[in-house]
């Protein structure tokens, strides 16, 4: 009799299950082919990866590395370079992550409604992490790699259509349609790094800012901020000419979420945007836990330059330059070495 | 997949206990004991469980440059010991983080899922 009834209770969380799963499909299906049309096309099992290599029983560096390679479909040598060890670390890392995959039972599909929403956030996180690596890609010429970031488009709008009702999902797909925006006005004719404010507005893909805006006000009307949505409101705010008053105080909400060294590295820069250059040199000082980030010592360096004390400036450009090999980012650097080394001189 | 899961918890929290506060504990806990039973039993008919006596009540084995040594347990430094066991073959990893967070124990100790070896 028992038996009986676990039966039929089983078969009725069976049909809802399958009930739900119909509908995000038949969902994803009628995502309108002109904002994607690759969307309808990536097939299901490529999610079900996604969630596999992003599983809570693979250490966070596994997960990233494994979705790097099976999804996003970086070399071994590019993933290494990203986590700053070696090719062989990196290799022995995925090999083992592999193993581990197999042997610990970790399923092969799309988590159940029930334990979905905590498996969310790790999957935003590599999708980020992946339009990352493609937005300042850590070698070669290419400063974009726009295969990379396209990709992560696409595994943010999925995920968006699969958790319709997810507000950080909106957000990361928000924040990565207005990073990608500036990707030609990123790079200059000679290939060489050019920054936000000196940025050819004209060059901004006026189209992925629109569709940005538009999707972190849907992530907003949740009432439910997070960090990609915090982070796509800063986006917003570069594409929209927002006071950099108003920019930085953002930062402030993001800081009370993500305390990390390079939040507290990215508020100090906006800080100094806003007018407060001695307070963002003041906060950069105190973040030693980034001494191997070549993008600390380049804002430190920035913020001495502007405080013309240039022999430090030259020093952090240098500190800098030993740290990146990525080529548009060292001519950059460069040129700001020789700016600051020449002044020296004058003086 | 087969799983071992290994029931942590600090045993001589028990052991503190009076006779009566022990059996009065253990009555309160036991619908959720069964609850468990139950749960596991429809994931796996065959799966086996065995509580363990206090970690205190154990003997250490070693063979040491061939002699037998054999001293009193608890060896681990660790306030957790192992409190029991089961061995249950389940679909995958999800599954038995399910089941495991099912045991009480899991609230006031902490469970172990290991893949069991299969050659």
């Amino acid at each position: 009799m028992a038996t009986a009834r676990n039966g039929a209770i089983d078969k009725i969380r069976r049909e809802r299950t399958f009930a739900r799963k119909a509908e995000l499909l038949a969902r994803l299906e009628a995502v309108p082919a002109e904002e994607d049309a690759d969307v309808s096309t990536i097939p299901d099992e490529r999610l079900a990866l996604l969630f596999t290599c992003c599983h809570p029983a693979l250490a966070v560096d596994a997960r990233i590395a494994l979705t790097l390679r099976e999804v996003g479909g970086l070399e071994t040598r590019e993933i290494a370079r990203g986590f700053l060890v070696g090719e062989t670390t990196m290799s022995q890392r995925l090999v083992r992550a592999k193993r581990r995959v197999r042997e610990a039972g970790i399923p092969f599909r799309v988590p159940p409604d029930e334990i979905l929403p905590d498996r969310v956030p790790d999957v935003l996180r590599v999708i980020y992490l992946v339009f990352n690596e493609g937005y300042a890609a850590s070698d070669g010429d290419a400063l974009v790699r726009a295969d990379l970031c396209a990709e992560a488009v696409r595994l943010a709008k999925l995920l968006c259509v699969l958790m319709p009702d997810e507000p950080e999902a909106f957000g990361l797909l928000g924040l990565l349609l207005l990073q990608d925006s500036r990707r030609e006005a990123r790079v200059g004719p000679d290939g060489e790094l050019v920054l936000l404010a000196d940025q050819d507005r004209t060059l901004w893909d006026r189209r992925a800012i629109d569709e940005g805006l538009r999707v972190l006000r849907r992530a907003e009307a949740h009432g439910r901020p997070g960090r990609y949505q915090l982070q796509a409101a800063i986006a917003a705010g570069h594409a929209e000419g927002t006071d950099p008053q108003t920019i930085a105080a953002v930062y402030d909400a993001l800081l009370q979420i993500d305390p990390s060294p390079v939040v507290r590295l990215n508020r100090a820069v906006a800080i100094a945007l806003a007018g407060d250059v001695a307070k963002a040199l003041d906060l950069i000082d105190r973040l030693d836990e980034l001494d191997g980030y070549a993008y600390l010592h380049a804002a430190r360096a920035d913020l001495l330059r502007r405080l013309e004390r240039d022999d430090e400036a030259a020093a952090s450009y240098r500190a800098a330059l030993a740290l990146t090999d990525n080529a548009p980012e060292r001519r950059f650097l460069e040129g700001r070495l020789r700016e600051v080394e020449g002044r020296d001189v004058r003086a | 997949m087969k799983y071992a899961m290994l029931v942590y918890g600090d045993q001589s929290a028990w052991a503190e206990l009076d006779e009566h506060d022990a059996a009065r504990l253990r009555a309160e806990s036991m619908p959720r004991w069964l609850a468990l039973f139950e749960e596991m039993g429809k994931a796996d008919p065959a799966v086996e469980g065995r509580e363990l006596e206090a970690a205190s009540d154990a003997k250490v084995v070693r063979v040491v440059d061939g002699e037998r040594v054999v001293t009193d347990g608890p060896f681990a430094e660790t306030k957790e010991q192992i409190g029991g066991l089961f061995v249950t073959t389940l679909p995958d990893l999800d599954e038995a983080i399910r089941i495991a967070a099912l045991v009480p124990a899991a609230e006031t100790g902490s469970l172990e899922i290991r893949p069991v070896v299969e050659r």
